[in-house]
């Protein structure tokens, strides 16, 4: 294998994309609450990751993390222009992505409140709806195939 | 109207847009705690749990996500009615994309990744699955007529 092979966009689709698939187990959200029982106060709070979090968005950006990476293996073994599709579909998949998680940013599940995982994960997708721009122009500017 | 100059599959495509966004407004998810309740001197009243369309699930981004899918695959319908003569190829894959995501984003909706615990599924989810996968066949229509006439 030769990472050589990959292009800019591809290249940083999929670096992103790795790092987006550790970012989904940070936390995402948090639950917190406090009860008072004979003048104690107890208080409390809990994470949840991406993939604990009861909502489709997991499996959306389960599907833009495998879209990225595509074109960077089949680039891998040799097999890139087989994959016309492939960038344009990175780019649309994050793009929307992208937009998602910021929708998500100001329209939480219930009650939870918003926790590292959930910008992080904003600026991976963004960072792969980039990756699949340059992928895009490089194909159109013919400098892999 | 510019309806003759659209594809066939740009016209399913569309179809399958109106299928989803009405589908978004119908019930997704129920909570199953209905039943008959027998009041003395009123009779049997059937009394249902709260049921939730797709705008009204907790923290849900399927609605965004039908809306962009449906607004993609109404592009070249609006296109058409504004008189814009440019063809967009990209439009009609990126349909095809998106119906394909959004068939798997239902489907896992409905299996692994259903909300809550003892609710039911509703008949909006299971229509706007038939309607992405409309719009899915729709877009990979379109892009077969976008090939033949190109050669």
């Amino acid at each position: 294998m030769d990472a050589n092979r990959l292009s800019q966009g591809q290249l940083v689709a999929a670096v992103a994309a790795i790092a987006l698939f550790i970012i989904s187990f940070l936390p995402w959200f948090d639950l917190s609450g406090a009860v008072t029982v004979g003048g104690t106060t107890i208080g409390g709070s809990k994470n949840f990751n991406l993939w604990q979090a009861e909502n489709p968005l997991d499996i959306y950006l389960l599907i833009v993390i495998l879209v990225a990476l595509v074109p960077a293996v089949l680039g891998l073994l040799g097999d890139g222009g087989d994959a016309p599709m492939a960038s344009m579909a990175t780019a649309l998949l994050a793009g929307i992505g992208t937009l998602l998680i910021l929708y998500q940013i100001f329209d939480t599940p219930g009650d939870f409140g918003r926790k590292i995982g959930l910008f992080l994960g904003l600026i991976a997708c963004g960072a792969i709806a980039v990756g699949g721009y340059l992928s895009m122009q490089e194909d159109v500017g013919g400098e892999r195939y | 109207m510019a309806g003759g100059r659209l594809s066939q599959g740009q016209l399913i495509a569309a179809a399958g847009a109106g299928v989803i966004l009405i589908a978004s407004f119908l019930d997704w998810v129920g909570s199953g705690g209905g039943g008959a309740v027998t009041v003395p001197g009123a009779g049997t009243v059937n009394v249902s749990g709260p049921s939730f369309n797709a705008w009204e699930i907790p923290g849900s981004v399927l609605d965004v996500f039908i809306v962009v899918t449906a607004v993609f695959a109404l592009l070249p319908v609006l296109l058409g009615l504004m008189g814009a003569s440019e063809e967009y190829s990209f439009l009609s894959a990126g349909t095809l994309i998106l119906g394909v995501v959004g068939v798997l984003l239902v489907a896992a909706f409905l299996t692994v990744d259903f909300p809550g615990s003892g609710a039911e599924r509703k008949i909006g989810a299971w229509i706007a699955l038939i309607g992405f996968a409309v719009i899915a066949f729709g877009g990979f229509r379109a892009m077969q007529e976008e090939v033949a006439g190109a050669i």
